[in-house]
């Protein structure tokens, strides 16, 4: 049967949405407001033993010798899991690309600080820690790589052996006549940045309880897991089971944004149930282990990048070189964050060529992993800084730069050099509207009175395309394999007409419950609490990703609509048939099938489905009794790579502009953030509400990425980071209340026309800050290239001090 | 290290009498003995306020509380804002409903329980008082402008309901 995907909500059998559209309060709350929500530590099962994980004090070092003998005496002990278990039992983790993972406990040696190297099952933590006390590991401490210089190096120690170099991957990409367009420009600006380490920290860290079944050899984790069935692939692989043996139950999470981690801790958490006859282990990560050796780590990154320009102001190539400290392997998928920015390179303008020459290294830095955005924010920081230098050396005003380079309304679909596709857009409309929202005139002025006061004032306005709903294929140079990223939902209506969403991820934060009962309700014409959405275990769940790449709102939508359609279908047959005509006669409108010809003779959804559940005699024939149906959607039309990286990718794109107005302190290097617009077009809003909070949301972590947060390492690669005190999570204090608005230039081959919107923010607002901060600093001569633009760098650079 | 102790204290009105290891910290204790999982555990530091609570009457972190230290107290709890008859949210509650005040709801009791000790003190906060007040609590999901709304609307229509 085909199946239609509406790509309007004029298409959807309902003379009026009532929910989509509209910023109806979230499913999701009421439990949550409540502390009812079964997050993973609040679960205990019976036998339940409680794991605690002895960790790596150094960069780099042999372990020579463990003596968990005093361990294993302790009262409470009930097991202990070394390298030699994990050696015995596991392969490394898979990585992208092949070869750099490390096994869930460190074998033969550590390569990074927090590293686990001894784990052990008790029955309490309280008790399981202090066994880590009585744990000897003896290390021999080699030459910790620390850098990216350091690691290229030649005679450099190498942080995988077995690899012969510490350099994970090394290519370059030319899309277009890049020598030519910078041979032939008016103008080249070039300029060098550091990004240096932030990451996810959701409010919530890692925790799982990991069961294995001695009898089937077979393993059920229940856990914080964003990504499930993703999840279990990746845990048969390194724990030797067939991918069918591993059920993975995804409970609601406290926030992910991409670094969650966990595959660690679930296979070191399922070993020692194994080692203990198949009790249920639970492994809750503490925030210091997260911040030293979690998920939250990314982006570490080295830029040396140019734009070519005409004399009028329109820029025709970019060149990036981006040298990105992966860390200690690539298990985390780090690298991936590299590959995306070839998902919108180019940004909002019409470059015409452009090149990236990309060097991935191993340190012993802990390992990367992904965070909201996955990539572009800093590439974003580097394209928006140049182009704001360059309006600065043509005195052009840095709305009107852009302005004129934007891609036009009129050349969508749009092919940016690096191969993707943008599906629509109006980046002047965005522009206008916020310089308008902003009064960006009256803020020039307040600037101009400020600086004539001797005030550090700066302004910025910024644009940048968010590419929405990942494919596999964007990331393909790097070694990930394959095209499209299914996300299957059943949509099963009861006798009296309720309904049930079964997805394959839970709750997370972005409301997607919400999103999929809003469909449903509009779609089938029900109120949205005659809806339950409820998340399915992956040996059940159909083929799915979950959260990620800021997908799902649109995956859902499409997958729903899909399942409703064949529901549509069914119930056509089903009525045509009670009523003696033919499908084609009976239509689904407002939740009832009715005759097209006389809309007044039909019968309600409860209706059909109470027939079909209850009456067979009355069913056509090929007809079964199961009004519920499935549908697993795919984003239409994507394709393989060419050997450059290009293909169509992500399939919508969203933009914004974000308008802020910041003051430097001369005394303290202190930004304060005097006013802060956004206008973004993210096409249909399909819970407007949810998309400000992802906004709002994103722009918190960009401040953060800004101003304040950074994995800081001293140079023999130690972190000095290890709880909130140290890594600087912006409060109520530090974000902006924003000023918001948006236009709608709705996708037209997206389901409902609704684009990707969960990391347009922090996609971003770092660069918008670090614009206005050296906006504020032009007229010193000064420029801040390095983030975050803390407090002290600022005091630094301001007052003549080296080593920023 | 296992010195127990008994304790006696008062949650969300109910007494409770339990023998506890000294070095039991508040928030297990909460969490995992009697059973009410909502003060969640961002940090065991001090410094994100998930595990807020109100230990006679006034916030507290239970994560740097030992439960011993709470013997004789009165203390109450997200779960214990609730209706309990009737299932209604307390109004602060609606309030971060009604105003998307959350998102994954991991740092929300936390948030909740601070407006219920700032609104206790100060029924009609200015915007600044209410960052004062909040200023403890992270979010990482909201970016606080919801959280700011939905405090002003909970202030706003318990100061309605007070008025009538
Ligand atoms: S858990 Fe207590 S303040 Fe973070
Ligand atoms: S709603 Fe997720 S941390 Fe606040």
């Amino acid at each position: 049967m085909a199946i239609d995907i509406p790509t309007r909500t004029d298409q959807l059998p309902t003379s009026a949405t009532r929910f989509i559209g509209k910023a109806v309060n979230r499913i999701e709350d009421p439990a949550l407001v409540s502390g009812t929500v079964e997050f993973i530590d609040n679960l205990s099962l019976p036998g339940m033993l409680h794991c605690a994980i002895l960790r790596s004090p150094h960069p780099h070092a042999r372990i020579t010798a463990i003596d968990a003998s005093a361990a294993l005496e302790l009262p409470g002990v009930e097991a202990v899991l070394t390298g030699e278990d994990v050696e015995r039992w596991c392969d490394p983790c898979f990585t992208a690309p092949e070869g750099w993972g490390n096994y869930c406990l460190a074998v033969g040696k550590v390569r990074f600080v927090g590293e686990p190297v001894v784990a052990v099952a008790a029955s309490s933590r309280y008790i399981a820690e202090d066994a880590l006390e009585l744990i000897q590991v003896e290390y021999e401490v080699l030459d910790p790589v620390a850098n990216p210089d350091e690691a290229m190096a030649s005679g450099a120690p190498l942080v995988f052996e077995n690899r012969g170099t510490n350099v994970i991957q090394s290519r370059t990409y030319t899309w277009g006549e890049v020598d030519r367009v910078f041979a032939e420009a008016d103008r080249v600006v070039s300029r060098q940045f550091r990004w240096n380490r932030v990451g996810a920290n959701p409010t919530e860290t890692f925790g799982c309880i990991c069961q294995w079944d001695l009898a089937d050899n077979s393993l059920t984790c229940r856990g914080a897991y964003q990504t499930p069935r993703f999840m279990a692939i990746g845990r048969a692989a390194s724990l030797r089971l067939p991918a069918n043996k591993v059920k993975i139950i995804s409970h609601a999470q406290g926030g992910g944004f991409g670094g969650k981690g966990g595959p660690r801790g679930t296979d070191i958490a399922a070993l020692l149930s194994r080692k203990c006859d198949g009790r249920p282990v639970k492994y809750i990560e503490d925030r210091m282990e997260y911040l030293l050796a979690g998920g939250g780590q990314s982006w570490d990154r080295y830029y040396d990048a140019a734009i070519a320009l005409k004399a009028d102001g329109t820029v025709t190539g970019f060149k990036v070189r981006l040298v990105d400290d992966q860390g200690a392997g690539a298990e985390g998928y780090g690298t991936i964050s590299a590959a995306k920015p070839l998902a919108a390179f180019t940004g909002n303008y019409r470059i015409e060529a452009a090149f990236y020459d990309l060097t991935l290294v191993a340190t012993n830095r802990a390992p990367t992993y992904p965070y909201r955005g996955y990539g572009p924010p800093p590439h974003n920081l580097v394209l928006e800084s140049l182009m704001d230098v360059a309006a600065r050396e043509l005195a052009l005003d840095p709305a009107e730069l852009r302005r004129r380079n934007y891609i036009g309304p009129e050349q969508f679909p749009y092919t940016v050099p690096s191969g993707n596709e943008y599906d629509s857009g109006n980046y002047a409309a965005v522009l206008d509207r916020v310089l308008e929202l902003s009064d960006y005139k009256a803020l020039r002025e307040s600037q101009a009175k400020a600086r004539a006061e001797g005030r550090l004032v700066g302004i910025a306005v910024v644009s940048t395309v968010e590419p929405g709903v990942f494919d596999w294929n964007a990331y393909a140079t790097v070694g990930v394999p394959g095209v499209g990223v299914p996300e299957g939902v059943k949509v099963a209506v009861d006798v009296f007409g309720n309904i049930t969403v079964a997805i394959g991820f839970n709750l997370q934060g972005q409301g997607q419950f919400t999103v999929a009962a809003q469909v449903v309700a509009d779609y089938l014409g029900v109120e949205m609490n005659a809806v339950k959405v409820t998340t399915a275990s992956t040996d059940v769940a159909l083929p799915h990703f979950g959260q990620g790449g800021s997908r799902l709102g649109v995956a859902v939508t499409g997958a729903i609509l899909g399942a409703c359609d064949k529901l549509r279908q069914t119930f056509c047959r089903v009525v045509a048939h009670v009523m003696q005509t033919e499908p084609d006669q009976v239509e689904l409108m407002n939740g009832r099938l009715q005759l097209k010809a006389a809309p007044a003779h039909g019968m309600t959804i409860a209706e059909v489905a109470g027939l079909m559940l209850s009456r067979s005699d009355l069913l056509p024939p090929g007809v079964e009794p199961c009004p519920e149906a499935t549908f697993v959607w795919v984003s239409p039309n994507r394709n393989l790579p060419d050997d450059q990286g290009r293909c169509r990718s992500y399939l919508t794109a969203a933009a914004a502009t974000h308008v802020v107005q910041v003051e430097i302190d001369r005394d303290t290097g202190q930004v304060k953030i005097l006013g802060y617009y956004i206008v973004d077009d993210c096409g249909t809003r399909l819970n407007p509400a949810n998309v400000e909070g992802q906004l709002q949301g994103g722009v918190a972590q960009g401040v953060g990425a800004a101003l304040y947060e950074e994995y800081v390492y001293d140079p023999q690669c130690q972190p000095l980071v290890s709880t909130f005190v140290d890594y600087l999570m912006p409060t109520i204090h530090e974000v902006p209340m924003t000023v918001k608005d948006h236009i709608v230039t709705p996708s037209p081959i997206a389901p409902l026309g609704a684009k990707g919107c969960g990391e347009g923010a922090i996609h971003t607002t770092p660069a918008a800050l670090l614009c206005a901060i050296n906006d504020a600093l032009a007229p010193l001569g000064l420029e801040c290239r390095e983030t975050p633009a803390s407090p002290r760098r600022l005091w630094n650079l301001l007052h003549g001090q080296h080593g920023h | 290290m296992s010195t127990r102790k008994t304790i006696r204290l008062t949650v969300n009105g109910k007494p409770y009498e339990r023998e506890v290891e000294a070095r039991l910290t508040l928030a297990d204790f909460i969490r995992h003995e009697l059973h009410l999982g909502g003060t969640h555990v961002g940090c065991e530091h001090g410094i994100c306020g998930a595990c807020t609570i109100l230990i006679d009457g006034s916030s507290a972190r239970a994560c740097l509380t030992l439960a011993v230290q709470a013997d004789g107290a009165s203390i109450t709890t997200i779960e214990g804002l609730r209706n309990r008859e009737t299932g209604q949210l307390h109004p602060i509650q609606q309030a971060f409903v009604d105003a998307h005040g959350l998102q994954c709801g991991f740092c929300t009791p936390g948030f909740i329980m601070t407006t219920l000790e700032l609104l206790g003190e100060n029924p009609d906060p200015t915007d600044e008082e209410i960052k004062e007040a909040l200023g403890g609590n992270l979010c990482r999901c909201t970016g606080y402008q919801s959280i700011l709304d939905s405090v002003r609307l909970a202030a706003s229509r318990i100061n309605t309901a007070t008025a009538a």
